[in-house]
């Protein structure tokens, strides 16, 4: 449990966020090849003395902007959260509970293997951060093996406004390889940069048959984002183009557990051993 | 003002026969062209056109009546569409236009939500529905009707024409929202 104010006190002040490493966020863009094909041996997490020594005060938010009927990239969302429990780390995806989003999500409440949905009464970026903060901190106390807080967060709250935008230190993207998803994943960045000026903004490239379409999509965001933001977005990794994403998001089943050697599954798996190990690095761990 | 209580439901010849010259109220520009047309495996109590020249098939229920007359009124739609230019040809007169297709009315005294909200997802244009109460006044009996109007407000609106400047992206946000400068924009050609 946090003992201090101090312990999460970087929570509430967004400058106080310590930036992604430059080198290492550099490195993350240029090793859009490797990063977008990890290894995909069994994860295991850091579960060292040295680790639950380390534990923190609260764990790492991944805020994840995702409009309102977008049932694709909510379905990635709540199956990362699964893949992050099948790791053996604690997961929640928090995320507003709007009516008009409600076709997004399965049943609220804990899922399988431990993953949870919890839909807050957050209507503005303040509440839905406050809310995240909360969960963050509580679930870090039964999380001897770390874990990760997911968001989803309605672009439109993305509208410049400073309140809550501690919610925003670090930010996943998804983004197919058409030339307007990609341009909306940029927009997107925009809006998020321009929320803070320190976050570290992650893109996920989803729908691809082939690994080199996904290192030359992330390769146009990231040369793009370089040049006109003057900022080194991370690769996460991508998800493969698979029928079973297609049937698992219909179904609202984690496609990990249903088609646990599909592709789909194994990239998922590789994204979210990606984000579960910058999430016990020192930036946000 | 005259005191008014609910009645006893009517006997169904008596209802519709003290709808008929309600029908009016219920869409305004109809004009009844046949009553009781065997069409589906069941009646259509009342068969009108619109200056539209479109069809309007009335169809009236008794308490609980409501979802099996939703699917009839469907069915009786698909019923009278492709039958529509054997009538025009039949009957030139009738104000019935090729194409102008068909609509349904449902009459009920109350509507449960799925009937309702059935109603909603066909779209507008399809079924409509329309409650009615059976009420003493003074001496008097009546019918009063009344659209439901929960139908209209979930009606989906229809599709906005396709603005090339600023469609929709998967966010909800447009191309305003994403703020991409010309240069960028070009970027991902």
């Amino acid at each position: 449990m946090p003992q201090k104010l101090e312990d999460v006190l970087d929570y509430f002040l967004p400058g106080a966020a310590a930036p992604a490493s430059p080198a290492r966020a550099m490195a993350d863009s240029s090793e859009g090849s490797q990063r977008t094909h990890p290894p995909t041996s069994d994860w295991g997490l850091d579960a060292s003395p040295r680790a639950r020594a380390g534990r923190p005060a609260a764990l790492p938010i991944i805020a994840l902007p995702i409009g309102d009927r977008d049932v694709v990239h909510a379905a990635f969302a709540w199956n990362l959260a699964v893949e992050f429990a099948r790791c053996g780390a604690n997961a929640t995806l928090l995320a507003p509970a709007d009516p008009a989003a409600a076709s997004l999500w399965p049943p609220s409440g804990r899922g399988p293997i431990g993953a949870e949905l919890e839909l807050v009464p957050a209507t503005n970026l303040r509440e839905l951060n406050r809310a995240a903060l909360d969960i963050a901190v509580s679930r870090a106390a039964d999380a001897p093996n770390g874990g990760v807080v997911l968001a989803r967060v309605p672009p439109a709250w993305l509208n410049g406004m400073s309140e809550g935008r501690a919610l925003l230190r670090w930010v996943l993207l998804f983004a197919a390889t058409e030339s307007k998803d990609l341009r909306e994943t940029y927009g997107l960045a925009k809006r998020v940069l321009r929320a803070g000026p320190t976050p570290r903004i992650g893109i996920t490239i989803h729908g691809v048959r082939h690994i080199d379409e996904a290192e030359r999509a992330f390769s146009r965001l990231a040369d793009t984002a370089q040049r006109h933001l003057g900022h080194a977005v991370v690769s996460y990794g991508l998800l493969m183009d698979d029928l079973h994403i297609y049937r698992a998001i219909v179904a609202h089943r984690p496609i990990g557990l249903e088609h646990p050697q599909s592709r789909a599954a194994r990239a998922l798996r590789d994204v979210a051993r990606l984000l579960l190990e910058d999430a016990q690095g020192p930036a946000h761990g | 003002m005259a005191d008014l209580a609910l009645a006893e439901p009517l006997r169904r010849s008596q209802l519709v026969e003290g709808l008929r010259s309600r029908l009016a109220e219920i869409v305004p520009t109809l004009r009844v062209i046949a009553e009781g047309v065997l069409g589906a495996d069941s009646s259509i109590d009342f068969v009108g056109v619109e200056p539209t020249g479109r069809a309007v098939l009335i169809l009236i229920g008794e308490e609980g009546d409501d979802l099996e007359l939703i699917g009839r009124a469907i069915a009786q739609r698909a019923w009278v569409e492709p039958r529509m230019r054997d009538w025009i040809q039949l009957a030139p007169d009738l104000g019935l236009r090729p194409g102008a297709g068909a609509r349904s009315v449902v009459l009920c005294p109350s509507f449960r939500y799925e009937t309702e909200a059935a109603a909603a997802a066909l779209g507008s244009g399809t079924v409509s529905l329309v409650r009615y109460r059976t009420v003493q006044s003074g001496g008097r009996l009546e019918i009063l009707i009344e659209p439901v109007a929960r139908e209209i407000a979930r009606v989906p609106t229809p599709p906005r024409p396709v603005d090339p400047a600023s469609p929709a992206f998967r966010t909800g946000l447009s191309h305003e929202d994403l703020g991409l400068t010309a240069e960028e924009y070009v970027a991902f050609e």
